[in-house]
């Protein structure tokens, strides 16, 4: 591969994982959304909203009251700031699938 | 560290969600369960429990018919433990209500504010059966003159999150209508909807309606809690779209305001050049909804759509209008609901930083096409 190319390619890579967030931070903002998160609620609560710095900031201090173990708060804040920020729109929510024949004990 | 996650982390797109007990619904939360229901269910007076809108703050907890409980207490003259049977052996009523989530519709709000991206769905229209509040109130020989009565379920905090508690002011719990729900459309209430036996409360918000109800406690003051503030409460004057509310100036929200939604067609679909029928709802919290009128060119002319014919409090009616579209090309749908206190939908949402109570007149885009 022509080094322009590879670039071109290393450059849509990078704008594909993050607004501005090199493709390793990104991962490691993953992984701590995950390990902070995911001990109350899916991640879908977070990566369907859509927010400005601050408020990503505030929803930060929110369950961090609520008992959040967050331990690299400012890599978690740039990475939803980044990845979820209030200039994207808002997705729409996935559809799920025919529930109604799993059995109750299924709960 | 590495922590075992108990639960599957599910990537968007990678995995078929399916919620046990329900037909496809938008998926807002899988864990715990906040489910929005896609507007072609809407085309029926009752939402079948089975695709029923569900908003849940806390894990759903377990609970069993058998050993489920609910205590008296407070300002009563004995406290008291009811058990389901004994809420069965009390006068059964069935109220026809429509139960919105507080927060439904809030992406709509520019700008946009922290929660469930609610679209048109949290909300539903059921028939609700038990026995009333007021009668359970009695047998334990509350004082009517306290101010509050406090409501817990069998929910709990995860971590540090707070418990789901909600107060409702004495003159609502003693209302005729206001239940402690047995059944939900004729079955018992599904667990998703707080099996055995929820709060209903006709008009007021869903927050209200506490699900898996464990106690109830008559007091002179509300209870102190995060759900009773501050959340769930409005600004009592309206603050600049992105700033904050003074903590000293909110109000709890209870009615819910006049609010129609159009069905369909649904925004920016595509419809054929012939004769069309645009579908809604519209609902007025306590009120009755007394008119519905719609646009089709943006609000410069409005017809009035016709009503479906129950016609009472609480409940939401179904509004229809047969449109044949003048040309092909784009037209912007509005609907506008009157309540019967006189109450208009407004053109705009009153914006507030929880994203309550948005009830603008609606709004859909449709291209008309030939062929279509």
């Amino acid at each position: 591969m022509k080094p322009a190319r590879a670039s071109a390619v290393v450059a849509v890579l990078f704008a594909g994982c993050a607004w501005g967030m090199d493709p390793q931070s990104a991962e490691r903002g993953k992984q701590e959304e995950q390990r902070a998160c995911l001990p109350c609620h899916s991640l879908r609560l977070i990566e369907s909203q859509r927010l400005s710095v601050a408020a990503w900031g505030k929803e930060l201090d929110k369950m961090e009251r609520w008992g959040a173990v967050i331990k690299d708060r400012q890599l978690l804040l740039d990475y939803l700031a980044q990845q979820y920020p209030d200039t994207k729109p808002t997705p729409q929510p996935e559809r799920s699938g025919d529930g109604t024949k799993i059995p109750a004990e299924a709960h | 560290m590495t922590i075992m996650l108990t639960a599957p982390v599910l990537a968007r797109g990678q995995e078929l969600i399916t919620i046990p007990g329900k037909r496809g619904m938008l998926v807002h939360n899988d864990r715990p369960e906040d489910l929005e229901t896609p507007l072609e269910y809407f085309n029926t007076w009752i939402t079948p429990n089975d695709v029923f809108f569900v908003r849940q703050h806390l894990p759903r907890p377990k609970t069993d018919e058998a050993t489920h409980r609910i205590s008296l207490s407070g300002r009563v003259t004995k406290e008291m433990e009811f058990s389901v049977a004994d809420l069965n052996k009390l006068p059964q009523y069935t109220v026809a209500a429509t139960l919105e989530c507080t927060g439904d519709a809030r992406r709509f709000f520019r700008p946009r504010v922290p929660g469930v991206q609610w679209g048109r769905g949290a909300i539903g229209n059921a028939e609700w059966s038990g026995p009333r509040l007021s009668d359970v109130l009695k047998l334990a020989g509350g004082d009517t003159n306290a101010a509050w009565v406090t409501v817990n379920g069998a929910d709990v905090g995860v971590a540090k999150t707070p418990d789901f508690i909600r107060s409702m002011r004495m003159e609502k719990a003693l209302h005729p209508a206001t239940l402690l729900a047995l059944k939900m459309n004729g079955e018992p209430l599904p667990d998703l909807h707080g099996f055995p036996v929820r709060l209903v409360v006709p008009g007021w918000d869903g927050t209200g309606w506490v699900k898996w109800v464990t106690s109830l406690n008559v007091a002179n003051e509300p209870d102190r809690g995060f759900f009773m503030n501050p959340a769930y409460r409005m600004p009592k004057h309206p603050v600049a779209p992105g700033g904050s509310a003074n903590p000293t100036d909110l109000d709890v929200i209870e009615a819910m305001p006049v609010k129609s939604y159009i069905t369909s067609p649904a925004d920016q679909d595509r419809i054929g050049l012939t004769p069309a029928t645009l579908r809604g709802i519209a609902w007025a919290g306590e009120q009755r909804v007394y008119r519905v009128e719609v646009s089709t060119d943006g609000g410069r002319h409005w017809q009035d759509a016709q009503l479906s014919p129950k016609n009472l409090p609480f409940a939401w009616r179904l509004w229809s209008l047969q449109w044949t579209p003048p040309q092909t090309g784009y037209f912007t749908v509005l609907s506008r609901a009157t309540d019967s206190a006189g109450n208009v939908q407004p053109i705009a949402a009153t914006w507030n930083p929880s994203g309550y109570l948005y009830n603008a007149i609606d709004q859909v885009g449709v291209t008309v096409e030939k062929g279509a």
